[in-house]
């Protein structure tokens, strides 16, 4: 047998195959091709009438031609079904553009999601997070913080002042008020945890402000404190700087100016190069020795920086926030485009 | 602080003038520059002018007819002022020049007929080129001392010198000894290695000594004061130059004497107090605090109620000044005085801002007071004062002060070692190169090797300590060229309850909710419109002492009307599906069981929806939502809560105790907030949901197929379906796999003040394939319950 004949029935076979329109053409291409009556198998019959030398290698033939064949109708009939079922599912055809409804997620409000962000930042070197309370003791939020008593923060025109329990009249450190700074937890946390120390302090303050596009009489803080037997200005500067470029990307350059807080020496501002322009983004420094005696810890053994950070001032530089009431009037069309 | 750039280029040769690069310099020394301004003349195109002839108007006795050299021309001009005559140099405003443009309503000067004359210009007062107040005259500058003939022609605020660059600088609160020009220039002096000019007054004087007696009760007040006299004073306005100076700093001129004291303060930093010395009783002054409710009249007019902290400077007849804060009216100079007698005192800056606050009366003389003076200032600044005064408004200076000075203060003394400075610094600047920033800084230094003390000036009263001495160092050294390191911490990790906090927020965002955050304050009105029980502890808010209005006057104890508020906004913006929640703290009047000296103040979450479906199982399903995250056991008690829908409301638990309410608001609350429809609102102690521990254990499931069976039975109405569902649970034993109610109905057969409850029971065993005969005596012993237990009937089984 002419094993080329094979080969041209197969081909031929093949192109009837792919060239089936319709499931009912397929059918009697497949009679035709693979059925009893067909070439092939016509061919396969006559295998026995060849000498003895030639069996094999026709059969082989053959059977591969047949194997062929047969995955091809078995695909082009998968084709052909799939053809008729997107027919009927063209029926079901829908327009994805349309509206679908209201989407079921609501949103993290941007405070919550920056006081974590910042809080992850501190966290990925090690920092852990803590929280205070919100009505504080004078002594932790300014005695112990080497506030003097004669300070103009203390005035009711900065510091919102509380009643104390019924009846008791308090003075002095004892006095009750709205913390105006993370700070004081920095002294509550020292008091009790011995160095070292490398902690964040996300949490609300309070001051005596009336309401502008910049002010709020309530607002947010992040706190940060690290103690240890042998940090050092550098360390500040470095891990601030990492900070920034985690917050506001990696080209986000940072400065150090001198500055003052009572509780800090020597004190610091980082400016923050961002859109064009160096902006006042926190104050630092290195922990007064006067803080580490109030919380009993030795001068002379331990040193450490502190920072502190508005969240309201961060989220409204990095997502031009023009207005800090929008953070506390609770539109959702404003709400709604957080993420 | 304002500085004017030329009067700092007095104290120093400025290698820098430029604005811009003076303000990094100030800033990397800690002195924030908050702005730049050019402070220039109010006019342009005004040249000085000679009058060449004055001839009387040919049509008006008032005023005349002048003919003014510009230096290039001779030009007619009308002029009403009589305070000059030929040979007098003037301002000349040139038709064409601007008068007033700093100002609202600039003017520029034409041509103009006068009584049939044709004036080219005006010869202007001082008035109308904005340097000050004296309309009485024209400004005739060759008296004043300001130009003479060679000016003429020229542009007058060249003559004048009224151009300069105004730094605005903000100085820290422990920066005293830089509110003022020379202490600004020492900083910079320090900066470039270069020398400040002294301020060395000369007296030439042949008066004896100043004649006052001076007693100081209280040396802690005050420390010093210095008292100089001058005599034969003309009181006056001051000179341009002087006058100039002041309105570059903000101040405005008032006389000689008073501008002195001013410009004396500026410069040097001391703030200087004049008594007309005639009018102080028997020439002695007496300091001391005041008595309690003692007055006195300050020279605003104002009479001044006095406490007993409150510093006074008096006299045998009482107080004649309220001590560095303001003078009194008794003893002010006036038009009339001749002799004067000049304060330079120091005082305890407490005191200074304790007055200052309470009287509302800051100054620039508190303020400075308030940071700390220089104590070893006042014998200089009274002798540079009466050196001003002489030289402006003439008189004769006493030769001899009076000065007490009970204690002289003494230059600090600070011993630091080198390891001081690198335990805070590191390893760079050297102590070496670090004990010569501070001797750049005036810091004396004896020694160098590892050890030195630093002898601290008067004026840096802020210095004490080795870190302080860093601060310096670092300073003037420079912040940025420190190392940039990064410390680790070794506990990056959140504790168990911030992980838990955080996922149940992300559920509830999840779920749909918007996270809001709300004040923490409200108002009395808050709490009545919940309808709070007279006992409930809500009620008893701790208020704030000096609240911004009265309706944040209370520290919230509930979130729920800061949410409601919320909510209505939104309804009211238009926001018509609105679902808030928040986490915050709230307080209570009792005290904290951790720190009893501080009230309670817990972490709550609260919730507010409206619009849409919302109903109560929108805050119950999310109760049970949280609570199967957080693995908590919250139950919801329906019971009759004040603010709640009397049916749709109830307490939640943690199975024993209260912690919070959930359900619809009355629809009264409703009304109060604006609100229609059903508004869901659900509050609980965030404690509850986020302190359950959060190992937990897999229960194995069953690889063998269920029984289900349906069964309704009939209950009274009193019988919440929770309770049903506890029973059948009991009841069907550790073979229950799951149980659903899926059907609730009423009418039909069901007897008045009955409903049928359907559930379903899925029972699959762990160890086997459940026949329906193991079932039956199961299913019989949950009718059995039911009908036991809460008079339920089994209408149905499928």
């Amino acid at each position: 047998m002419d094993l080329h004949l094979v080969d041209r029935i197969v081909e031929e076979g093949i192109l009837k195959i792919v060239s089936a329109a319709d499931i009912e053409t397929l059918d009697i291409v497949e009679s035709e091709t693979v059925g009893r009556r067909s070439q092939i198998i016509q061919a396969r019959r006559r295998i026995g009438a060849l000498p003895p030398e030639s069996r094999k290698a026709a059969g082989q033939s053959i059977n591969k031609g047949l194997r062929l064949l047969t995955e091809s109708l078995a695909e082009r009939r998968a084709a052909l079904e799939i053809e008729v079922e997107d027919l009927l599912l063209d029926q079901d055809r829908i327009d994805l553009t349309l509206p679908y409804g209201r989407p079921s997620r609501g949103t993290h409000h941007l405070l919550t999601s920056t006081m974590n962000e910042v809080c992850d930042i501190f966290r990925s070197i090690g920092y852990q997070v803590a929280e205070g309370p919100e009505l504080e003791l004078a002594w932790y939020n300014f005695d112990a913080l080497n506030t003097p008593p004669a300070h103009p923060s203390r005035f009711e025109s900065d510091t919102m002042y509380v009643e104390a329990f019924a009846g008791e009249e308090r003075s002095g450190p004892d006095e009750l008020l709205l913390r105006t700074q993370t700070s004081p937890m920095q002294v509550r946390f020292m008091e009790k945890q011995a160095a070292p120390v490398y902690v964040v302090v996300p949490g609300r303050v309070f001051r005596t402000d009336t309401w502008d596009a910049t002010h709020s009489p309530v607002f947010h803080q992040i706190e940060g404190l690290a103690v240890d037997s042998d940090i050092r200005f550098g360390d500040l500067k470095g891990t601030l700087a990492y900070f920034a470029r985690e917050f506001f990307g990696p080209s986000a350059k940072t400065r150090f100016v001198p500055h003052f807080f009572p509780f800090t020496e020597p004190s610091a501002e980082m400016l923050v190069w961002f859109n064009g322009a160096w902006l006042e983004m926190l104050g630092c420094g290195m922990v007064d020795p006067n803080v580490f005696e109030a919380v009993g810890y030795d001068p002379s053994e331990v040193t450490g920086f502190a920072f502190g950070m508005g969240v309201e001032r961060l989220a409204m530089v990095k997502h031009s926030i023009r207005d800090i009431r929008h953070f506390y009037e609770n539109d959702l069309r404003v709400l709604e485009q957080f993420r | 602080m304002r500085v004017p750039v030329k009067w700092l280029a007095e104290f120093l040769n400025l290698p820098v003038r430029d604005a811009d690069e003076l303000e990094q310099i100030l800033v990397s020394l800690g002195h924030e520059v908050e702005g730049i301004e050019h402070f220039g003349p109010s006019f342009e195109g005004v040249v000085v002018g000679l009058v060449e002839e004055v001839v009387p108007h040919p049509n008006a006795n008032r005023i005349r007819f002048c003919r003014v050299n510009d230096g290039s021309a001779t030009h007619d001009v009308v002029c009403g002022a009589w305070n000059f005559g030929p040979g007098a140099v003037i301002a000349y405003a040139r038709v064409g020049s601007r008068l007033g443009i700093d100002t609202d309503h600039p003017t520029t000067i034409g041509a103009r007929e006068i009584r049939g004359v044709t004036s080219h210009g005006m010869i202007a007062s001082a008035r109308e080129l904005g340097l000050g107040d004296d309309h009485d005259g024209i400004m005739v500058l060759d008296e004043l001392g300001a130009a003479d003939l060679d000016d003429v022609g020229r542009p007058l605020e060249e003559v004048l010198n009224l151009s300069d660059v105004v730094l605005d600088v903000s100085i820290t609160p422990n920066r005293g000894d830089c509110m003022s020009i020379r202490g600004l220039a020492r900083e910079l002096a320090a900066y470039w290695q270069i020398p400040v000019k002294e301020v060395s007054p000369r007296l030439a004087t042949s008066a004896g000594p100043t004649d006052f007696d001076v007693s100081i009760v209280d040396p802690e007040a005050c420390p010093r004061f210095v008292a100089h006299r001058i005599d034969g004073v003309t009181m006056g306005p001051s000179p341009l130059w002087m006058q100039t100076r002041l309105l570059s700093i903000g101040q405005r001129p008032i006389s000689n004497v008073v501008d002195v004291s001013n410009y004396v303060m500026w410069e040097l930093g001391q703030p200087i107090h004049t008594f007309d010395a005639e009018k102080i009783a028997d020439r002695h002054i007496i300091v001391r605090r005041a008595g309690e409710g003692e007055t006195l009249r300050t020279l605003d007019g104002a009479t001044r109620v006095l406490e007993s902290g409150d510093i006074l400077v008096t006299d045998p007849s009482g107080p004649i000044a309220l001590a560095g804060i303001m003078g009194g009216a008794s003893t002010e100079v006036s038009a009339e005085t001749t002799s004067v007698l000049v304060e330079a005192a120091n005082w305890e800056p407490a005191s200074i801002l304790f007055t200052s606050q309470r009287l509302g009366l800051r100054s620039e003389a508190s303020g400075r007071f308030e940071r700390g003076v220089d104590p070893d200032l006042p014998g200089l600044a009274a002798a540079r004062t009466v050196e001003l005064i002489s030289l402006t408004a003439g008189g004769v200076p006493r030769a001899e002060a009076v000065d007490n000075y009970p204690v002289p203060a003494r230059p600090r003394q600070v011993a630091v070692g080198s390891g001081d400075l690198s335990r805070l610094l590191g390893s760079e600047p050297s102590f070496k190169e670090s004990l010569e920033l501070l001797r750049r800084l005036g810091f004396g230094i004896d020694g160098e090797n590892g050890e030195a003390t630093v002898t601290v000036p008067t004026y840096r009263s802020d210095v004490a300590r080795p870190a302080d001495l860093a601060e310096e160092v670092a300073r003037l050294h420079g912040f940025d060229r420190f190392p940039d390191l990064i410390r680790y911490g070794k506990y990056g990790m959140l504790t168990a309850a911030q992980l838990a906090t955080r996922r149940l927020e992300a559920v509830l965002v999840g779920a749909g909710l918007t996270e809001a955050q709300t004040l923490s304050f409200i108002g009395q009105a808050d709490l009545d419109t919940l309808r709070l029980p007279r006992d409930d502890p809500r009620r008893k808010g701790i208020r704030v002492k000096n609240p911004l209005r009265e309706e944040e006057a209370i520290l919230r104890t509930t979130l729920l009307p800061g949410l409601l508020a919320a909510v209505a906004r939104n309804v009211a913006r238009g926001n018509k599906e609105v679902r808030l929640f928040e986490r915050g703290r709230v307080f209570h009047s009792v005290p904290d069981s951790e720190d009893p000296r501080i009230p309670h103040q817990p972490v709550h979450l609260g919730v507010a929806m409206v619009g849409g479906d919302t109903d109560a199982f929108s805050a119950t399903g999310l109760l049970a939502l949280l609570s199967r995250i957080t693995g908590s056991e919250l139950a919801v008690v329906q019971g009759r809560i004040p603010m709640l829908h009397p049916g749709r409301g109830g307490t939640v638990t943690d199975g024993a105790n209260p912690v919070g309410i959930v359900g619809e608001i009355h629809p009264s609350l409703g009304r109060a907030y604006g609100l229609d429809g059903r508004v869901a609102v659900a509050e609980v102690a965030l404690d509850t949901l986020i302190s359950v521990p959060s190992a937990w254990h897999l229960n194995e499931v069953s690889p063998y197929p269920p029984l289900v069976f349906d069964l309704a039975f009939v209950v009274p109405e009193s019988v919440p379906a929770g309770r049903l569902l506890g029973v059948v649970e009991l009841a069907a034993g550790e073979d229950m796999d799951t149980l659903e109610l899926f059907d609730e109905f009423r009418g039909g057969s069901i007897p008045d003040g009955h409903r049928s409850l359907a559930v379903r029971v899925t029972l699959r065993a762990m160890d086997r394939t459940l026949s329906d005969r193991e079932a039956g005596p199961i299913l019989r012993h949950i009718a059995r319950a039911v009908e036991e237990r809460v008079g339920g009937v089994l209408r149905g089984r499928a």
